[in-house]
């Protein structure tokens, strides 16, 4: 299959793209070039050491980050055409995203973190969706609890269950048991890949953690903005 | 003491990061402050200049008044015993052009070759005087040369004489002294005055005697001495310390006003310092938990950080100083030209140092609750995000103390207040609306979480954020409400008193009093009105001069009468009598005399009036009328409408209680349908022709001046009211920028999960606007209770409830809130999601 192939058959597609922060004499260079096809249903780990621009290209995917240059889509949409609020429709509609910290919203509670996106699209069962998710997620007895009553493992199955209760084609997740222990992040990792596994949805995780991006049909390298090279394609099964 | 010692070291450690984040904070405690400040400053340095210049003020050291006759020769004798005397003769009159185009009302001040003993008269051009030489001449206020299109050395006609305009007058020493009338001063000879022919018998016409006395005489001893010789005399003694008791009283009443609104001002601004040191504590959680994780005590924390909060609050008071006492240099010179004080712009260390007091008290109170906070700051929030947002717990001990701080602040309040009752009532006003909006505060965030689900998801997200932990609800309805409270009631306030002065002229009301139509010539003038204006009411009433001496066996000095009633006994008060019972007037107790009466005197007293001295029927009223004691028995109360403005008296007495006297009768028209500018004018000319002694008050005029009397005062409260206003407006703004970082983060977090920039505008303008509703009916409502209360109860005036003020107010409430909230808003829609992200 060649490049072009691949591009027009994949569900993330990034062609040359560049990406700088900062202004001025401040101004860094993060994402060189890059290139990049995921397909439908993939899992995918980005590593790198700290500060090679691996966060920065999952927030470009989520539609967070703005290139500089190059070509940048995602199911059919090419984020660099979007202004902010065609972004955000395609963060509700298209993408779920998972956060080291969390970010849950302190003054409401986990039913209604996880309502937002749906009642954000005006969805009417937007409560009966989240309370099914949470329910999923092995959260259906903590539904009125705001976070700082929960454990970070609650917090991030919080988390899970509102990025994934619109459905979303892909889920991105940066260091999603960063700050957790051992033990519950090995649950969490298993949450997760139990759920884009039965559901088919696309996962771009990024970590720091070899045996998280172990369990990925596919790890890609990052060093300095540059993409060193993919691990195969394993099938799922693998 | 090593702990306070340390936590002190700390806590300078800690403010060398600056002051960045208080501004909010030092603003409202430096804008109360300096209200406080500069009002007792102004206050003081008025006062000050009273006391300082009273001589000049009184015209002498001591000044004896009378009223409706001269001194006796025995009495002058007296006085010159005394030291140097100048007599002035104060009465109304109708000065005219020659050519009887146009008159008008003026203060006729007719004095002697001595006046002015004391101070100079200030005149243009320099060097004009009244030259003994030349007698009939006068000196005018500029303002009468204007309203009859006059200049220096025209002649001018007053009764029967005709003056040439010498000058004008730019200032005159003892005008407080001689009071402020309804027209503009006219400075005349004594040979002037007899040959106007303006003074009748029983003419309405105030003699003062002014005397400088020599070496060292105490001038109390002088009044002391004139009271004992001349028990009798009716004479009304001012000595140069006190040299306008009524200015004094007036100053002193303001002033608590004034203050009054800056201490609101300052607890309005409180709420704001709790908002900023509640931020103060969320924002230094990481610091806090690193000392406890590193063994500091939660006793130690909180003393660090109360030593911060009370320097800032004490550069805040530095600030508001500063600006308090540098306000009397403007304001003084200002005032200089409505108030001949010779104020002089002083440093008044009491006064700065009351403020002072306020502003670290208004600190304490609300920066203790917040303070106790940091006892909920766990070591384990370094590693966990444990209770950031949420509502903190009652901490009850610092509650106590906050609430026995603001009892000590409100008991100071009273403590320094000139009218406590006033003071009282301010502070259960003030803490009735602080409960009152804590409820509406803790309804409208029920009623929100009560509400049924909307399915618009810009209302949900509203709905929900007026409700959810951490909302902004309580401490906007707390800033706002108390702000839009104090501007709905003063609005409401003006538009009332606005109102009666102008707005509701009585049906049928008078258009002119007539003063001093000489009895002889009662019947002849009475033939010209009805002449003049055909179908005209015109109504007729004998009047004279007199003063309160006794009630019930008590002197007037040592009566203890109401304190809306205490203008009573206050100078000389219109006196009548009648065979009759008056218009406008209801009998409430005992009866009418019967026309041919002639037994012992008996007077009939205006209901509230004996109230408030605590008359009853039967007892004996003693009063100076013409120098002359007259004893009479209360016969009956009567209720008066005054609003009318027709001829009312707070005395009738039966007619023979006056036999023989002098008098003059005060005379009212009423055009048939109200009259117009224009006939007014007309008749005005006319009568000046043909009765030049008689002097005519338009009503209309009269209350014109009132009116714009009035409209000074107003503008004074609502500059201090403003101040009020500004600082609840800053603790809006203050609540809702520290409610930002919160925003930031949930709208960082919305637009990540999909929010656009048109949802959360809506949701935001929505909250605000909600929020800002209810506080604003509220605000109405208690503004307009409290504006009924000071009309209706304090005033004891008719409360009109301006709807277009009080709505506009509200509106204005409204738009504010939601302007301010937005504008925050506004600049985190631009926010991109990325970089926040990475620093949340």
């Amino acid at each position: 299959m060649n490049v072009s192939d691949a591009a027009s058959s994949a569900l993330i597609s990034l062609s040359d793209v560049e990406l700088s922060l900062g202004s001025g004499p401040a101004r860094v260079h993060i994402l060189k070039k890059v290139s990049l096809n995921v397909g439908a249903g993939e899992t995918v780990a980005l590593i790198g050491p700290s500060g090679s621009g691996k966060s920065t290209l999952l927030m470009a995917m989520a539609g967070l980050e703005r290139i500089d240059s190059g070509r940048l889509s995602v199911g059919g949409i090419d984020l660099a055409q979007q202004d902010e609020d065609g972004l955000a429709r395609y963060r509700g509609a298209s993408v779920g995203i998972v956060f080291q910290s969390f970010h849950l919203i302190p003054n409401m509670t986990a039913l209604e973190n996880v309502a937002v996106p749906l009642e954000l699209q005006g969805r009417r069962d937007a409560f009966v969706r989240a309370e099914q998710e949470l329910g999923l997620v092995g959260l259906g007895h903590r539904l009125t609890h705001y976070p700082s009553a929960l454990s970070g493992g609650e917090q991030q199955r919080v988390a899970i269950a509102r990025a994934l209760v619109a459905e979303p084609a892909v889920l991105f997740a940066d260091e999603p048991t960063g700050n957790l222990d051992e033990t519950t992040g090995k649950q969490i990792a298993d949450l997760i890949f139990e759920t884009v596994r039965r559901r088919g949805t696309t996962l771009v995780l990024v970590t720091h953690d070899n045996a998280l991006a172990a369990r990925c049909s596919r790890v890609i390298r990052i060093h300095s903005g540059i993409i060193d090279g993919a691990e195969p394609v394993r099938s799922a099964a693998e | 003491m090593i702990m306070l010692a340390r936590a002190g070291r700390f806590a300078l450690r800690e403010l060398r990061g600056g002051l960045s984040g208080f501004f909010v904070f030092l603003a409202l405690i430096a804008l109360g402050v300096a209200a406080i400040a500069a009002v007792g400053s102004v206050s003081r340095a008025m006062t000050e200049g009273l006391a300082r210049e009273g001589a000049v003020i009184l015209g002498g050291d001591i000044a004896v008044t009378l009223v409706q006759r001269q001194a006796t020769p025995e009495e002058r004798t007296f006085l010159e015993g005394e030291g140097a005397v100048s007599e002035i003769a104060s009465l109304r009159g109708m000065a005219r052009r020659t050519d009887g185009s146009d008159q008008a009302l003026v203060e006729i001040k007719a004095v002697d070759g001595a006046y002015p003993l004391t101070g100079a008269l200030d005149v243009a051009p320099a060097g004009a005087s009244l030259d003994p030489a030349k007698p009939l001449q006068a000196l005018a206020d500029p303002e009468l040369l204007t309203r009859l299109g006059l200049s220096v050395g025209d002649p001018l006609d007053l009764g029967a004489a005709r003056l040439i305009i010498a000058g004008t007058i730019a200032s005159e020493p003892d005008k407080l002294a001689t009071g402020l009338g309804f027209g503009p001063r006219l400075l005349i000879t004594r040979a002037a005055l007899d040959t106007a022919q303006s003074l009748q018998p029983g003419s309405l016409v105030q003699w003062s005697y002014r005397v400088r006395l020599g070496g060292s005489a105490d001038p109390l001893a002088v009044s002391a001495r004139a009271t004992e010789r001349f028990p009798e005399a009716g004479w009304q003694v001012r000595t140069r310390d006190d040299a306008s008791p009524g200015l004094r009283r007036n100053i002193d009443q303001f002033t608590q006003y004034l203050t009054l609104v800056g201490l609101a001002a300052l607890i309005v601004g409180g709420v704001g310092v709790a908002n900023a040191v509640g931020a103060f504590i969320d924002l230094k959680r990481p610091v806090i938990a690193t000392l406890r994780a590193l063994g500091a005590s939660s006793r130690f924390v909180v003393a660090v950080y109360f030593m911060q909060i009370m320097t800032l609050a004490a550069v805040g008071v530095v600030i508001g100083l500063a600006i308090g006492a540098a306000v009397p240099l403007l304001a003084v010179r200002l005032l200089a030209d409505v108030l001949p004080v010779g104020a002089e712009t002083g440093f008044y260390p009491v006064e700065l140092a009351i403020a002072a007091l306020f502003g670290l008290m208004t600190a304490l109170t609300f920066a203790l609750v917040p303070l106790g906070r940091i006892r909920d700051v766990q070591p384990a929030a370094l590693f966990r995000d444990v209770g950031a947002g949420l509502p903190a717990r009652i901490r009850w001990p610092y509650l106590a103390a906050a609430i026995a701080s603001a009892a000590l602040t409100a008991g100071l309040a009273v403590y320094f207040a000139y009218d406590r009752r006033i003071a009282l009532m301010f502070v259960a006003a003030i803490t009735g609306a602080f409960l009152l909006l804590r409820l509406v505060g803790w309804l409208v965030m029920r009623g929100a979480r009560m509400a049924p689900r909307p399915r618009s998801t810009e209302w949900r997200f509203a709905i929900g954020n007026i409700h959810r932990p951490g909302a902004l609800t309580a401490s906007v309805v707390l800033s706002l409400g108390l702000g839009l409270t104090l501007l709905v009631a003063i609005a409401l306030i003006d538009g009332s008193l606005r109102r009666q002065l102008t707005g509701a002229m009585p049906e049928n009301g008078p258009s002119f009093f007539f003063l001093d139509v000489p009895s002889a010539e009662q019947a002849r003038f009475t033939d010209f009105l009805a002449k003049e204006v055909p179908g005209g009411t015109i109504e007729s009433v004998p009047m004279l001069r007199g003063r309160i001496v006794s009630v019930a066996g008590v002197k007037a000095a040592d009566l203890k009468p109401a304190p809306d009633q205490a203008w009573v006994l206050q100078g000389d008060r219109g006196v009548t009598f009648s065979a009759t019972l008056p218009r406008n007037s209801r009998l409430v107790a005992g009866e009418w005399w019967p026309a041919d009466y002639s037994g012992e005197p008996l007077v009939s007293l205006e209901s509230r009036v004996a109230d408030g001295l605590d008359v009853a029927l039967g007892d004996s009223i003693e009063v100076n009328v013409l120098g002359r004691p007259v004893t009479a028995k209360v016969a009956n109360l009567r209720q008066v409408d005054w609003e009318s403005l027709a001829i009312n008296f707070v005395m009738v007495f039966s007619p023979n209680a006056f036999a023989g006297a002098p008098y003059t009768v005060l005379t009212t028209l009423a055009y048939p349908g109200g009259g117009d500018a224009a006939r007014e004018a007309i008749l005005m000319k006319d009568a000046g022709r043909a009765f030049p002694a008689i002097t005519a008050v338009r009503v209309r005029e009269a209350l014109d001046r009132v009116s714009d009397i009035l409209g000074q005062l107003m503008l004074a409260i609502r500059i201090a009211s403003s101040v009020a206003v500004a600082a609840s407006i800053l603790v809006l703004a203050g609540a809702l920028a520290a409610g930002h970082r919160r925003r930031l983060h949930d709208a960082v977090i919305l637009k990540t999960l999909g929010a656009t920039r048109r949802q959360l505008v809506a949701a935001f303008s929505l909250e605000y606007g909600l929020i800002g509703l209810a506080t604003a009916v509220f605000g109405v409502l208690a503004g307009s209770l409290a504006a009924y209360g000071v009309v209706a109860g304090v005033m004891k005036q008719s409360f009109y409830f301006a709807a277009v003020s009080a709505v506009g107010a509200a509106v204005a409430a409204v738009v504010i809130t939601v302007a301010l909230g937005l504008a925050g808003t506004w600049r985190l829609l631009g926010q991109k999601a990325a970089p926040v992200l990475r620093n949340l």
